[in-house]
């Protein structure tokens, strides 16, 4: 009698305490962002070269999104990649913006002219762009679909390859279920 | 995954000046030669500052006017701001509080001093100013972020789970321990309180009245057998009662006057059987377990409930306790920007990782202060606890150089970027080694301009392209001639030694036991069997190798390493020089033999032993 009673109490607490176990393994930060399949916030941007760029008059094309700074190493190593995948692109019905973060603006031009980067580039003066993406780690990358809706979200140094396979998935209003990740960097 | 152990920032300012320029000596290198780049650079002295001349003169009635009015308009600004910031501000830093910097570990929005909590309090207060209650505001962080950023869990849905469970669990657990006191305390008492005896003593009559118990044998005079028959006798009593009373022989006073007699006899008797020792188990009615008995159980003080207690008791203590330990020893600094967010406690970092890291925080402090052994100890314990880790691998041949073994370096740092392929500390002493000891200036330029792709603008940046201007640019040649270093330890030039690059043939590559030790092999040549010349064994190679073979490699003391050399190497799959096994690879030099001080004596591994 009595150990059935210790079993009964074993099988109550033990997973209770299992639970408890689980949960101190896991990074808060590795939930899927809510933002996945959301309206993306709309935002205007002051281009490098002065230009304005609403985020709302890109309705009706899928919209590369990309946060970067110069002093991120991940944001470095996918630079080249993200321009090679905007060559392939550019003359579709395709944008790519970037997005700088939490840089200076020498720095960041000296980053833009080393990797030869041709897309639109600006700079988020206030950080209030990255907060509505809830950018957390740099670089990040947003796919959004012709809708303006956030089909995917990638945290870290992405690869050409994915770009170009998640931009045609965006293109057609796909939203996958949970974001990507790669090497980054904790925005400061 | 593979990341950063190390930002590049702390490439330089790991090494300190000093180590630097022991460094520089060792390799004999001019204060302009690199290593590191200076400390300095890290602290830009402030311009200094000059007193202002003003160019007009004032009278002092000006002065004091303006002056005064100075002071009004601060009183005035200053009471204005005083009656709406303080509550702004109160406000903000209220919502603040509740929210989670999402770059820190375990810090709210309020006390973070990142960049990104300031941004994140900017955007708390302007939305307070644009009229936003604070649960909208906190709405809209986990509309972006997720329910992680707050710091206080919702009360509703499923995080609702968290706030009630620990009350329910302290309810649940009151509850128990006052169900447990009261059955223990009940169990003593069942003999002494005169209420519950009669209960009991009607539970009794009912018992006399309602169960069947067998009649023992007349033999059997034992106390139970004489209950038993009192029982079964008084039993017979109440059927004739019963008879007489139908039949009319009784009138109903006095049939129920003697009834209750007779039943009240029962009960007794009932009592006593119960209070009795348990019977042998073969006289046991099995079929009609006895309420007595049951009674019986009570009315033992229970030596087992006892002892549950207690041992309950002392394992919830027990387990507060380690609870507590456990979580305040997982409370501490991010180490890193890629350490975890949570602490140590079950975070998936096994204890191995924990040493790993305390080792490696104490040799690099043993390194900062240029105690070499205790850092090589400290790395080599790092490394016993994770054998991947780039950045003790980094460190170890940074001491190696120091120490001047500068394959014993080149091979330390080809292990970390085999492990980390863009790790910048590693890439940086890669590119030294083969810029300064093996004067590989072409090799060191491709690994300088490697890390300038990926050092971020600045101090180290600028540092690497002045060693790329400086490394010199060889019309042509891939390798400068080797310049005798002006070493007086050493027993030969530095030019007596062959040295190469050892790769592995693409078609075997997928055959390389990477647990296998490489031997470099010098023969004579033209000389018989016997001893080789010399021999380098190497632990788990990582290709492409530099390798050098000098007078330090050879077996025996005193015979020089000089003259025309066979050079042969062989991967040995168990790591045994004697044994030879199927899996092993080889690989000669193709031009052997070698002259002593040749320096592109390169060799391709491209036999497969069958």
């Amino acid at each position: 009698m009595p150990w059935r009673r210790l079993v009964l109490i074993g099988v109550i607490i033990g997973p209770i305490l299992g639970l408890l176990a689980f949960g101190f393994t896991r990074d808060a930060r590795y939930i899927s962002s809510p933002l996945l399949a959301q309206p993306a916030t709309p935002f205007t941007i002051t281009l490098f070269d002065g230009r304005k760029l609403a985020l709302d008059e890109l309705r009706g094309k899928a919209v590369f999104l990309n946060f970067w700074a110069s002093w991120c190493p991940p944001c470095r190593a996918e630079a080249r990649d993200l321009e090679a995948a905007w060559q392939k692109v550019k003359d579709k019905n395709l944008v790519f913006i970037g997005v700088a973060l939490q840089d200076t603006d020498q720095n960041s031009l000296e980053f833009l002219k080393e990797f030869d980067v041709t897309y639109p580039n600006g700079k988020d003066e206030t950080g209030k762009i990255a907060v509505d993406y809830g950018t957390w780690g740099i670089p990040e990358s947003f796919f959004i679909d012709p809708q303006g809706r956030i089909t995917y979200k990638h945290v870290g140094s992405i690869r050409a390859a994915l770009v170009l396979t998640k931009l045609e998935e965006a293109a057609k209003s796909i939203a996958s279920a949970q974001e990507g990740k790669g090497d980054y960097s904790p925005i400061k | 995954m593979i990341t950063f152990h190390t930002d590049p920032k702390q490439l330089s300012s790991v090494i300190p000046a000093k180590a630097a320029l022991r460094i520089r000596t060792k390799f004999g290198l001019g204060s302009n030669s690199i290593i590191f780049p200076p400390r300095s650079f890290f602290a830009p002295s402030p311009p200094p500052r000059r007193r202002g001349k003003s160019e007009g003169r004032l009278t002092s009635s000006t002065l004091a006017i303006i002056g005064a009015l100075t002071i009004f308009l601060f009183l005035l600004v200053s009471s204005a701001i005083a009656a709406t910031a303080p509550d702004l501000e109160d406000r903000t830093r209220e919502i603040a509080t509740e929210l989670r910097c999402v770059v820190c570990q375990n810090l709210s929005v309020a006390d973070s001093p990142s960049e990104m909590a300031q941004q994140m309090r900017a955007v708390v207060r302007e939305q307070l100013q644009a009229g936003k209650t604070p649960e909208q505001i906190k709405e809209f962080f986990v509309s972006k972020y997720g329910e992680w950023v707050l710091l206080k869990p919702k009360t509703s849905g499923f995080s609702a789970l968290l706030w009630i469970l620990p009350y329910a669990a302290l309810i649940l657990g009151i509850v128990a321990a006052l169900w447990f006191v009261r059955r223990w305390s009940k169990a003593k008492k069942t003999r002494r309180e005169p209420a519950q005896q009669a209960a009991v003593t009607v539970q009794a009559q009912n018992d006399f009245l309602t169960q069947n118990l067998e009649v023992p044998d007349i033999e059997d005079t034992s106390a139970r057998a004489r209950l038993l028959r009192e029982r079964g006798r008084l039993k017979d009593e109440l059927s004739e009662l019963e008879f007489d009373f139908q039949s009319g022989k009784l009138s109903e006073t006095d049939y129920q006057t003697l009834k209750r007699e007779s039943e009240t006899k029962g009960g007794t008797v009932m009592q006593q059987l119960g209070a009795l020792p348990p019977e042998p188990v073969t006289k046991t009615p099995k079929e009609t377990p006895t309420r007595a008995a049951e009674q019986n159980k009570l009315a033992r003080p229970s030596r087992f409930r006892a002892w549950q207690v207690v041992a309950g008791g002392v394992f919830l203590l027990l387990f507060g306790l380690a609870l507590g330990v456990m979580l305040t020893q997982s409370i501490r600094p991010r180490a890193s920007e890629n350490d975890t967010m949570t602490g140590d406690f079950m975070t998936g970092t096994t204890p191995a990782a924990g040493d790993a890291r305390v080792a490696m925080n104490e040799g690099k402090q043993a390194f900062s202060q240029q105690d070499f052994p205790k850092a090589i100890d400290s790395f080599k314990k790092a490394l016993a606890a994770d054998p991947n880790n780039p950045e003790a691998h980094a460190y170890m041949g940074f001491i190696l150089i120091q120490a001047g073994h500068g394959d014993g370096a080149l091979m330390a740092f080809d292990k970390a970027l085999s492990l980390a392929p863009n790790f910048p500390m590693a890439l940086w002493g890669r590119g030294t080694v083969l810029y300064q000891d093996k004067k590989d200036y072409a090799g060191a330029r491709e690994i300088f301009e490697r890390l300038l792709k990926i050092v971020p603008p600045g101090e180290e940046r600028n540092e690497i392209t002045k060693v790329l201007a400086e490394i010199p640019t060889g019309a042509g040649e891939k390798k400068q001639p080797v310049v005798p270093a002006p070493s007086a330890s050493a027993p030969q030039p530095r030019s007596a030694q062959i040295t190469g690059t050892i790769t592995i043939d693409p078609k075997l590559k997928a055959s390389v036991d990477p647990n296998a030790a490489l031997f470099i092999i010098a023969r004579p040549a033209g000389g018989a069997a016997g001893p080789p010349l010399a021999v380098k064994k190497i632990d788990k190679p990582v290709f492409p190798l530099a390798y050098s073979l000098s007078q330090e490699n050879v077996m025996m003391q005193g015979t020089p390493f000089a003259g025309k050399i066979n050079i042969t190497v062989r991967l040995d799959k168990d790591g045994n020089a004697v044994t030879r096994g199927p899996g092993d690879m080889t690989g000669d030099y193709k031009k052997n033999p070698a002259e002593v001080g040749v320096n592109n004596a390169d060799i391709v591994v491209d036999q497969l032993t069958q």
